[in-house]
């Protein structure tokens, strides 16, 4: 962008100045010095050194007295600002699930920080996660997720990224084994009844979990561990994450 | 161990008492009945139902009681089992706590052992099953390990009674002489953790340090290890019993070899006692010193000897089921059963362990509704006793065979009679899945089970378990249903009617045979009586479906004990209680559309569980509010699934 060279000039709190007269222009089709204020939230007199900075650095102009109005170049750089600034609050809001109020104070906050490329990126993301059928799914998944952490009902996927294990890759659970395969037991998930029988058995992380068998129907299934065997439902294999070796 | 220091000396008074604890499959019960023998006692413990076994030791110079815990992996209170082991455990008045471990599974075996040991009781580890850990080659250095954990260890075999005497020099020195406490080292492993308080959620932190513990004493004393392919022999069985395609059919075999023995080799038995009972009958009459027309002589040969004996007849099949499962539950092979069944069961929300009862409902409800005290979760147990009246039980058989000849021909009769079970089947799993999408409503419960090695059984626990499930469904005739067996006889004696219509008849010269006239004056009895009455009285009721009063009057026979509808049908045909069921079917035929045949198979196998299977409900849900539910809800069913067979077919026909 041509015009970013201009931005790095402007103060965090000279970019919001201009962004509230981009929106007061583009709602009103004009911006006057109080009306800046309120917007802002500062007294009409704190206003006008922040817009003689503007009108130096050629991106607004005085009309008349107390009216203002965006030079091109201030237009160009306003507009932008903005859209990072709506890019943000939607990724806050919409993307991370954050209540409204929290995603506008953050985006405020995030758009002067962040660097043009970064945006880029994460306009991108959004976009796909908007698009892209699958990254609907990804963003429902993750929502689900989200609520899932939160304590809310349990979450039918099982990944090593809840628990901070990384290696996607080679994390799996007892469920995903092939009969005569073993793994090594890294995380017991589930709650109450089902985690505590786990336990109980024995099943902790490090023990060797060999799969015996699989019902005809795919479930319950049948694993040997140290000397013993025992029948579970795929439901708890699913629970007991392993390594597989 | 606080416990100890306050413990008074033995004392040939006070009864030492001993607990033992273990997991399932530990052979506990099986040492429980070598060490008591045939000195025990089985009840329940109070509230709940959780068996409570209890028996005396007998060692020279002093009296010992030993108490069975239910079998469970811990001490974590989920359910109703572990809950009442924990209870005894920690609250117990006990002197001596022996844990008995599967030798062949150590490491879980040490694990619970020493959860065990920080309830502070004076413990003794008991390895049992010995004799398997040593053929697959395991040694361990018994006297390192008790010195390491500061406890008496023995090694036993309890189904071949060896060690015994070793166990009862530990019981005693333990119960004696306070332990030092495990090791140092063992204690660090430990790391100061503490028993989770009941219900509390189970830290991955704390069973690793009983793992950690545990590791450390078998590094120690584990002078062999077992053979990697100890379970060869088992694992070979499982390969044919657990088979992926093999497995059902010959599980579907081996049930159908349940039945088999059970009805075919029961057949002479019943006969014998339909014999004596007719017998005791006739006995009674023909010994009475009062009048022939005694109201007690009939309360005691119509009432009480038909009843009860009506009920006993079937012990020989119960007695014969129970040994077939018996034998199946010892050999581990009900273990694979549930494996193989449970996806089935699951599909309708009920659990692989529901199998065991529903299957014995075959046999009768009764014993098939106390055998869901093995499943944990109370929905699935509740839902699995809700429908088992569903399973067509040995009693309502007799009925069958009543009104399928009747009703069908000859070349149907098998077809008719296979159907009859499986709908109730389908109808028992159709029904669990809508019990438990509503009011039984609930997350599925974990089924996590141990399938233990293939083992021979023993005579001893085979026939334990056999007698102590028979005799609970013989307690159950000689209580509910001798008073039900009275109730219905006074419902059907009362009023009594003194003036006889046959009489006028013959006064008005008709000509009767003896026998006619006493099965007349029996059949105007009945509906002169206030089951008569109830049954005109509910005949508008059950005219959608097709029944006259009879059919209700002897309905409401069914109601105390299934199979009492054929002789009751007998007496409203005054055809003589004693009359051949081929007869009843004739008339039957003579009276009825097969249509209604059909709606009274559906009524009498869906609705009114007998009172009995009520009585017991309620007892073992431990509130009417279920037993209720289960004969208002299945007779409801009943009429609504009769009354549109009857009228649909109506249409059709």
């Amino acid at each position: 962008m041509p015009a970013n060279a201009a931005l790095p000039a402007l103060t965090p709190a000279l970019e919001d100045y201009l962004e509230s007269v981009f929106r007061l222009v583009t709602e009103h089709g004009f911006a006057r010095v109080r009306d800046i204020a309120e917007a802002r939230g500062v007294k009409p007199g704190s206003v006008s050194p922040a817009m003689r900075r503007l009108e130096e650095a050629g991106l607004i102009r005085y009309e008349r007295r107390e009216y203002v109005a965006l030079t091109d170049t201030g237009a160009a750089a306003a507009r932008r600002i903005y859209s990072r600034h709506r890019v943000l609050r939607r990724f806050f809001g919409t993307f991370l699930g954050l209540p409204p109020e929290i995603a506008e104070a953050d985006a405020c906050v995030a758009e002067h920080s962040l660097s043009a490329a970064t945006l880029d990126r994460l306009v991108r993301l959004f976009e796909y996660m908007e698009v892209c059928p699958d990254g609907r799914d990804h963003l429902r998944h993750f929502h689900q997720c989200s609520r899932v952490q939160e304590g809310a009902d349990h979450c039918p996927h099982h990944c090593p990224a809840l628990h901070g294990l990384g290696e996607r890759n080679t994390v799996m659970s007892v469920a995903d084994l092939r009969p005569g395969q073993k793994g090594r037991v890294r995380q017991i998930e589930g709650q109450g009844a089902i985690r505590q029988r786990l336990l109980d058995m024995g099943i902790l992380p490090d023990t060797t979990i060999e799969l015996a068998r699989i019902a005809p129907t795919g479930d319950p299934m049948w694993i040997r561990l140290q000397g013993f065997e025992l029948a579970l439902r795929k439901n708890e294999a699913a629970a007991v994450l392993i390594e597989a070796l | 161990m606080k416990k100890n220091l306050q413990h008074p000396p033995l004392s040939v008074l006070r009864p030492l008492r001993v607990l033992l604890a273990g997991n399932p499959n530990s052979g506990k019960t099986s040492l429980f009945n070598a060490l008591t023998g045939a000195r025990q006692k089985v009840g329940n413990y109070p509230g709940v139902t959780v068996e409570r076994r209890e028996g005396r030791w007998r060692i020279p110079g002093q009296d010992v009681l030993v108490r069975d815990l239910p079998g469970t992996y811990s001490l974590t209170a989920y359910s109703p089992e572990e809950r009442i082991a924990q209870d005894e455990l920690t609250h117990g008045d006990h002197d001596v706590v022996v844990v008995v471990a599967d030798a062949t599974v150590l490491r879980r075996s040490l694990m619970f052992l020493l959860q065990v040991m920080q309830l502070g009781a004076n413990t003794v580890l008991c390895l049992n099953m010995s004799d398997e850990a040593h053929k697959a080659g395991q040694v361990v250095d018994t006297l390192w390990l008790g010195e390491l954990l500061g406890i008496p260890v023995v090694e036993t075999a309890a189904a071949r009674g060896q060690g015994l005497d070793d166990l009862k020099a530990a019981v005693l020195s333990a119960a004696t002489r306070t332990g030092p406490g495990v090791s140092a080292e063992v204690a660090a492993a430990l790391g100061g953790i503490t028993q989770p308080t009941a219900g509390g959620e189970a830290s991955v932190e704390r069973m690793r340090r009983l793992a950690a513990a545990a590791d450390l004493l078998l590094a120690r004393v584990l002078v062999a290890a077992p053979r990697p392919n100890a379970r060869r022999l088992t694992t070979r069985i499982d390969a044919v019993l657990a088979h992926r395609l093999l497995g059902l059919p010959l599980f579907l075999l081996v049930m159908y070899g349940v039945f088999w023995v059970t009805f075919t080799l029961g057949a002479a038995p019943m006969d014998w006692i339909d014999a004596a009972v007719g017998g005791l009958g006739s006995l009674v009459t023909a010994h009475w010193p009062g009048s022939p027309d005694s109201a007690l002589l009939s309360l005691l040969v119509d009432g009480i000897i038909a009843g009860v004996g009506g009920v006993v007849i079937f012990l020989p099949n119960i007695v014969l089921l129970f040994l077939c499962l018996s034998l199946l539950e010892d050999t581990g092979y009900l273990a694979r059963a549930a494996y193989l069944t449970d996806r089935v069961l699951s599909r309708v929300g009920l659990h692989g362990k529901s199998f065991l009862p529903l299957v014995t409902g075959f046999g009768c409800s009764i014993p098939g509704i106390m055998a869901t005290r093995t499943i944990e979760s109370e929905r699935d147990r509740l839902a699995t006793m809700m429908v088992l009246p569903l399973m067509s039980c040995g009693a309502r058989l007799p009925i069958w065979l009543l009104i399928i000849p009747a009703v069908f021909p000859a070349a149907w009769r098998t077809t008719a009679m296979w159907s009859v079970y499986v709908f109730g089947i389908v109808l028992a799993l159709g029904l669990a899945l809508v019990l438990r999408g509503t009011i039984l409503k609930g997350d599925a419960t974990p089924f996590v089970l141990e399938l233990p090695p293939y083992r021979l059984p023993t005579l001893r626990d085979v026939l334990g378990r056999m007698a102590d499930r028979s005799l609970v469904y013989l307690r159950k005739a000689g209580t509910v249903i001798l008073a039900i067996s009275i109730v219905l006889w006074a419902l059907s004696t009362y009023p009594r009617k003194e003036h006889f219509d046959v009489d006028d008849a013959l006064a008005g010269g008709a000509v009767f045979t003896e026998q006619e006239i006493v099965a007349r004056q029996a059949a105007e009895s009945l509906a002169y009586s206030v089951a008569g009455r109830i049954g005109r009285a509910l005949e508008p009721v059950f005219s959608p479906l097709g029944y006259d009063w009879r059919i209700v009057t002897a309905s409401l026979g069914a109601f105390a004990a299934k199979e009492v509808f054929v002789s009751q049908m007998s007496i409203v045909y005054a055809l003589g209680d004693d009359a051949d069921p081929g007869d009843v079917g004739e008339r039957l035929r003579a009276d009825y559309s097969p249509l209604v045949g059909v709606s009274l198979i559906i009524f009498l196998l869906v609705g009114t569980p007998c009172m009995a299977t009520v009585a017991v409900t309620r007892r073992e849900s431990g509130s009417w509010r279920w037993a209720w539910l289960q004969f208002g809800g299945l007779t409801a069913l009943a009429w609504v699934l009769a009354a549109a067979v009857y009228n649909l077919g109506r249409l059709v026909a």
